[in-house]
């Protein structure tokens, strides 16, 4: 059991910067998801924790321990890879026992973690399989055991489900959490998969370009965003932007994009009222855009019209591709919604739930 | 087409050519036949000169020069292979057969296990680090293949000769290790190379280091390149000649190629005892060869189409 | 269970004990009767035995102590200042010792002389001791002659371990980046320094000496440029073996080279499309097919000799047997006037042939048997480039109305040249290197007619102990092969792919 700590973490591949000060803490028993796009550099992140990848600059710690020129053997931590990394001449039982062996641990423990473990995932009769001879999701689980067999301090999974199938995915998430919270260890989990995220993580980490842009509880992440970048990534389908400008008259601040003007609610205009014309982006959630037969009563709603580019009816939903001037922009609206493709139709937009966003520094403005 | 396959032939000897000569998919018989010819041919080239050397070690001593072409020849006998292993009382000579195989076994399975323990070794290197020079020994190494293996014969011999190991085992072994190094690395580099290092990685956070990485995971996943580097270098030095012709001349010290070259050489040239010693030798050489040929030939494959 | 498995598990080492126990014992029974006859006995096993695990125990002694030398340097660190002035000196003294110790090994190889002064003396010193100590040891009885050297390597072994653990717990280790590459890459790069590097120069010098039989190799040798100059002309005026001269033999040798490749190539790439399909018997024949690179090339080599005979060899017996047939039809033909004229002419020019006394027929005996020797290897090679070509690109290929020939030219030729051109490019090299085949069937004879270079070279250096001009023909060789392969590389653009 034990945080983690990143310190001003710099590193470079060559003269390619791929972390930029990287600055963060994973509090003890917490499942810290890292999401970002590709090549954002998560995975050189996880292991440099690992101590697979030398530290530029900086510093990592687990537990109070600086692991810097600490072995990968001796960080007590266990990991997951995407390509699960089994070791093919091993069977299931050699490849979860491996690193007992290593340690010198008596037989008679490593049978019994190695069971244990194996009742955990439900994988006791393929002990004395080869990993060949086992699906994507078994072999999953058996990586899953290898690194749960250890009890170590941090567990660290790097893209673990992205091999499988939509669905075993989706098992196989809910599996994991409730690993979590029967192991009660530190997890770290890279994907780049923002509904993983959303679903497995105490907090989330969004890093871009080796940035970290934000680190926040799920919610607060999608009702707060800080800035352009993590509002665009989190939440799907993505938030709406509009170029926009403030306008404010008489302590009413308006939202002006050029086609519609919408007001922003009294309540929440306070950071606005002295930014009279300034260049923003106008974010909008497509949850918060309805159609106004089935609005919700007692919000701030503003209307603005549009057409109707495409419908795509999910079920129990339906997105409509709304078209305004020069804007494409997405709402979520109610299944009964009877707007079809071609027709003009005014959408309601939450006031609420609305974001602004400075042009230049894209940082949410509030 | 279309017009072709709607007419139905009428006479069946029509039909039978068509069907013969012309098929839209697959091979007709018509060239299945010749496809088959071709190879009976080709494989009557690659394999009767190999039966003639049985031939020529079963016949009798007084029936060795004919123009006989039978496989089995007329009173065929195995006094020629019992010569050749056991000497023969009655001409007073003994056998040097097995002393000429156990020198060649002896010499060659040492030259091959230095070879495969350092190109092992380094091979990893070569594979797993990235250090300054790594390049550079790499084109080295192909380039000393370059060097035509008479080349340095010469002042490996003088070489040899000063060090006093002229008509040792251990001369012929150094001049051997020379050939089989550099091409070992070479190979094992190629298989390293395809080994995922997510194994080496997982296995160091499971509490390995670099050591027990190697000897617990590339060693046992490398196995079959082992052996086939082990097979090269062996087969390489098995049946070499001309060096071993230079660095050992006295009987006692030869290779089996020199002692069967022995047959061949004397005045009363023994035919039959030089064939029974070659079926002798070839047989379980080319069991072991045609049983491992699949593994040779993918290591064959693997080393040209990466290197 | 548990039994169960254990049993199991010892099982397959308990038969393997058996069965060599048992064909240890059969052996033993069907030999033993015949031991007189045989050579081969118990003591001269032995004595190898122990001359070979003396030599690798040496080599991997001093592979390992050399290493942890190395190891020490890259991954320890001294302590104080103290221990650190102490661990350099130690460590430049032992550095300084080898570097003795290789000059006495090059110089007992005559690389060069120091002479008998002072400075070659102490150069020479730590073999003197080492000699010494062997004396010592022997004549205060704790060593035996055979055994004084093992002894004093045992002995000098401690002294340098003493030394090392010395400087390991005066030190406290530090990280190195790189040490481990160059710890791993170490033992091999030592073996090719000295059976490639060192022999290379030892050839350079050579080529510029007089060495030869008369000279007693080098004892006697002269050294200068001079030297080097008379035998470049004297390689390329003179005689290069005893008979025949350099361009002669350079025509020849491309000649050689160029047709076995062309033959290689072509015959190996026919089979291997003939196998490259689905059909009965496959595995026969790619099994029958690839017996001539299966039996040990010597022993093919000595046998088609004895093909080549005049009278009892297989070849002159096919065609004596064709002449026969060819004569007889043209008896029976003779009234069709002109079938039965071209069988007479037939049978007047196809018939036995010298193969080892007219130079043509001899160069053709070893090209064909070189042919017949290296095509099931190509054939093999090719064999693999082809089944890694999908078949899915000719499948779109027919779709597109491609021909079978269309395919062969734009699908299978592009797709096999990474296989092939390598393939090729070996091929050229090693031909070009090989003599074995031609040393065993003709002996470059007659008249030195069917020589390659670098048979040449070996009958110059082994028959007529020319060896600086040896020396200096095998460096002109190299040259040619060297002027190859930078061409080669040009074309293809070098080694990069092959060794990111
Ligand atoms: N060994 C390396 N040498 C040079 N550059 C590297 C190396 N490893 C990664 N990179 C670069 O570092 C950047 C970050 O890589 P990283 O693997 O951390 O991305 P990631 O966030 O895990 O992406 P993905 O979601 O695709 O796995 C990439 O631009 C990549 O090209
Ligand atoms: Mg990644």
């Amino acid at each position: 059991m034990a945080s983690v700590i990143y310190n001003n973490v710099i590193k470079n591949f060559g003269n390619v910067e791929v972390i930029k000060n990287l600055n963060f803490e994973v509090k003890d028993k917490e499942f810290l998801v890292l999401v970002g796009p590709s090549g954002c550099g998560k995975t050189t992140a996880l292991r440099m924790l690992a101590g697979l990848e030398e530290i530029t600059a900086g510093e990592i710690s687990i537990g109070d321990r600086v692991v810097n020129d600490v072995a990968p053997k001796d960080r007590d931590i266990a990991m997951v890879f995407q390509s699960y990394a089994l070791y093919p001449h091993m069977s299931v039982f050699d490849n979860m026992a491996f690193g007992l062996k290593l340690r010198k641990t008596s037989k008679d423990e490593i049978k019994r973690r190695v069971n244990e473990a194996a009742e955990i995932l439900d994988i006791t009769h393929l002990l004395d399989r080869k990993p060949r001879q086992l699906s994507g999701g078994q072999r999953q689980r058996v990586a899953v055991g290898r690194a749960i067999v250890r009890e170590p301090k941090v567990f660290l999974f790097d893209e673990p489900l992205s091999n499988l199938d939509a669905k075993l995915r989706v098992q196989m998430r809910a599996e994991i959490s409730k690993l979590h919270q029967r192991l009660q260890t530190t997890f770290i989990y890279v994907t780049h998969d923002q509904t993983e995220a959303m679903t497995m993580a105490s907090r989330i980490a969004v890093i871009n370009k080796g940035i970290l842009q934000q680190l926040d509880t799920p919610q607060m992440l999608y009702d707060h965003p800080n800035n352009l970048f993590v509002a665009g990534f989190i939440g799907s389908p993505s938030m709406n932007f509009f170029p926009a400008k403030l306008s404010v008259s008489g302590g009413k601040v308006m939202v002006d994009v050029d086609t519609f003007q919408v007001q922003v609610p009294d309540a929440l205009a306070g950071p606005y009222k002295n930014m009279d014309g300034k260049k923003v982006v106008f974010g909008i959630r497509p949850e918060n855009i309805h159609d106004p037969e089935f609005a919700p009563p007692n919000i701030h709603g503003e209307k603005v019209s549009a057409k109707v580019d495409v419908t795509e009816l999910m079920g129990n939903e339906t997105f409509l591709y709304l078209v305004n001037g020069k804007n494409i922009f997405i709402a979520r609206v109610d299944p009964r919604s009877q707007k079809r493709v071609g027709d003009e139709v005014q959408v309601i937009f939450d006031m609420d739930k609305f974001h602004v966003f400075d042009v230049e520094t894209e940082e949410a403005i509030r | 087409m279309t017009t072709l396959s709607t007419q139905k032939p009428s006479n069946p000897i029509s039909r039978f050519f068509r069907w013969f000569f012309y098929r839209s998919r697959g091979d007709s018989p018509f060239k299945t036949i010749l496809i088959h010819a071709a190879l009976i041919i080709a494989c009557v080239i690659a394999v009767y000169p190999v039966l003639r050397v049985v031939t020529i070690s079963l016949r009798p001593n007084d029936t060795l020069l004919t123009t006989d072409l039978r496989i089995i020849p007329e009173n065929a006998t195995l006094d020629n292979y019992k010569e050749v292993l056991f000497g023969s009382p009655e001409k007073n000579r003994k056998s040097d057969f097995f002393l000429w195989i156990w020198n060649s076994i002896s010499i060659v399975a040492v030259t091959s296990v230095i070879s495969v323990i350092l190109a092992s070794i380094s091979a990893y290197a070569f594979s797993r680090f990235k250090f300054p020079g790594r390049s550079a020994g790499l084109v080295f190494l192909l380039t000393t293949q370059m060097i035509p293996a008479g080349m340095l014969l010469l002042p490996l011999f003088i070489m040899i000769a000063k060090l006093k190991m002229i008509n040792t085992p251990l001369g012929l072994l150094i001049a051997y290790a020379v050939t089989a190094v550099p091409l070992t690395i070479w190979t094992l580099k190629g298989y390293y190379d395809t080994i995922p290092v997510d194994l080496e990685e997982a296995a160091l956070i499971d509490g390995a280091n670099r050591f027990t990485v190697f000897t617990n995971i590339i060693l046992p996943l490398s196995t079959p390149a082992l052996a086939i580097a082990f097979l090269f270098s062996f087969m390489g030095g098995w049946s070499e000649y001309l060096v071993a012709r230079v660095v050992l001349q006295k009987n006692e010290s030869f290779t089996w190629p020199l002692g069967i070259f022995t047959y061949a050489q004397q005045f009363t040239v023994s035919w039959g005892q030089f064939a029974a010693a070659s079926v002798l030798i070839a047989i379980p050489v080319m069991a072991l060869f045609l049983y491992s040929s699949k593994w040779l030939i993918s290591g064959l494959t693997l080393g040209s189409v990466k290197g | 269970m548990e039994n169960e498995n254990t049993f199991r598990r010892y099982l397959p080492t308990v038969l393997w004990i058996a069965a060599l126990t048992a064909v240890y014992f059969t052996l033993n029974t069907l030999i033993s009767p015949y031991a007189d006859g045989i050579t081969l006995n118990g003591k001269i096993v032995s004595e190898h035995v122990k001359e070979l695990g003396g030599f690798l125990l040496g080599i991997f002694g001093s592979i390992a102590l050399i290493e942890i030398y190395i190891y020490q340097m890259f991954f320890r660190t001294p302590k104080d200042l103290v221990s650190k002035i102490v661990t350099r000196t130690l460590q430049v003294i032992v550095a300084i010792a080898m570097v003795m110790v290789i000059a006495t090994f090059l110089e007992t190889t005559d690389l060069f002389r120091m002479g008998d002064n002072p400075i070659g003396n102490f150069f020479r010193s730590p073999i003197t001791g080492f000699t010494n100590l062997k004396d010592t040891l022997i004549s205060s009885g704790i060593a035996t002659k055979d055994s004084a050297t093992a002894v004093a390597g045992v002995f000098v072994s401690l002294l340098l371990l003493v030394v090392f653990a010395f400087i390991h717990f005066t030190s406290v280790p530090r990280n190195s980046r790189y040490g481990l590459a160059y710890l791993l890459i170490l033992p091999a790069f030592l073996g090719v320094l000295f059976l490639i590097i060192y022999p290379f120069l030892f050839e350079i010098k050579l080529a510029f000496s007089n060495a030869s039989l008369g000279t007693q190799a080098t004892k006697n040798a002269q050294y200068g440029l001079q030297y080097g100059w008379a035998n470049l002309v004297a390689l390329f005026t003179g005689s290069v073996a005893k008979d025949a001269k350099f361009f002669e033999v350079l025509w020849r040798t491309i000649l050689w080279t160029v047709i076995n490749v062309t033959f290689h190539v072509a015959g190996g790439m026919g089979l291997a499309i003939l196998l490259h399909r689905p059909m009965k018997l496959q595995g026969v024949y790619r099994t029958l097919l690839i017996f001539p690179w299966a039996i040990p090339a010597t022993i093919a080599a000595m046998a088609l000799r004895n093909e080549f005979d005049s009278r009892y060899g297989l070849f002159n017996i096919l065609l004596g047997n064709l002449n026969t047939w060819l004569t007889n039809v043209s008896h029976g033909t003779a009234s069709i006037i002109g079938i039965g004229n071209m069988f007479a002419w037939l049978a007047a020019h196809i018939g036995p042939v010298s193969w080892k006394q007219d130079p043509f027929w001899a160069f053709v005996s070893i090209l064909i048997s070189n042919i017949w020797l290296g095509i099931p290897f190509m054939s093999v090679i090719i064999l693999g480039g082809l089944q890694s070509i999908s078949q899915e690109y000719y499948e779109a290929a027919e779709i597109d109305g491609a021909s079978k020939w269309q395919q062969f030219r734009n699908i299978t030729i592009p797709l096999l040249r990474p296989v092939l051109t390598p393939a090729i490019v070996l091929g050229v090299v090693w031909t070009f290197n090989k003599f074995d085949i031609i040393y065993l069937i003709t002996q470059g004879g007659p008249q030195e007619k069917t020589d390659i270079l670098v048979s040449s070279m070996y009958k110059a250096a082994f028959s007529f102990y020319r060896y600086g001009f040896t020396a200096m023909f095998a460096l002109v060789i190299f040259a040619i092969l060297f002027l190859f392969t930078i061409f080669y590389l040009r074309i293809t653009g070098g080694l990069k792919s092959a060794t990111e």
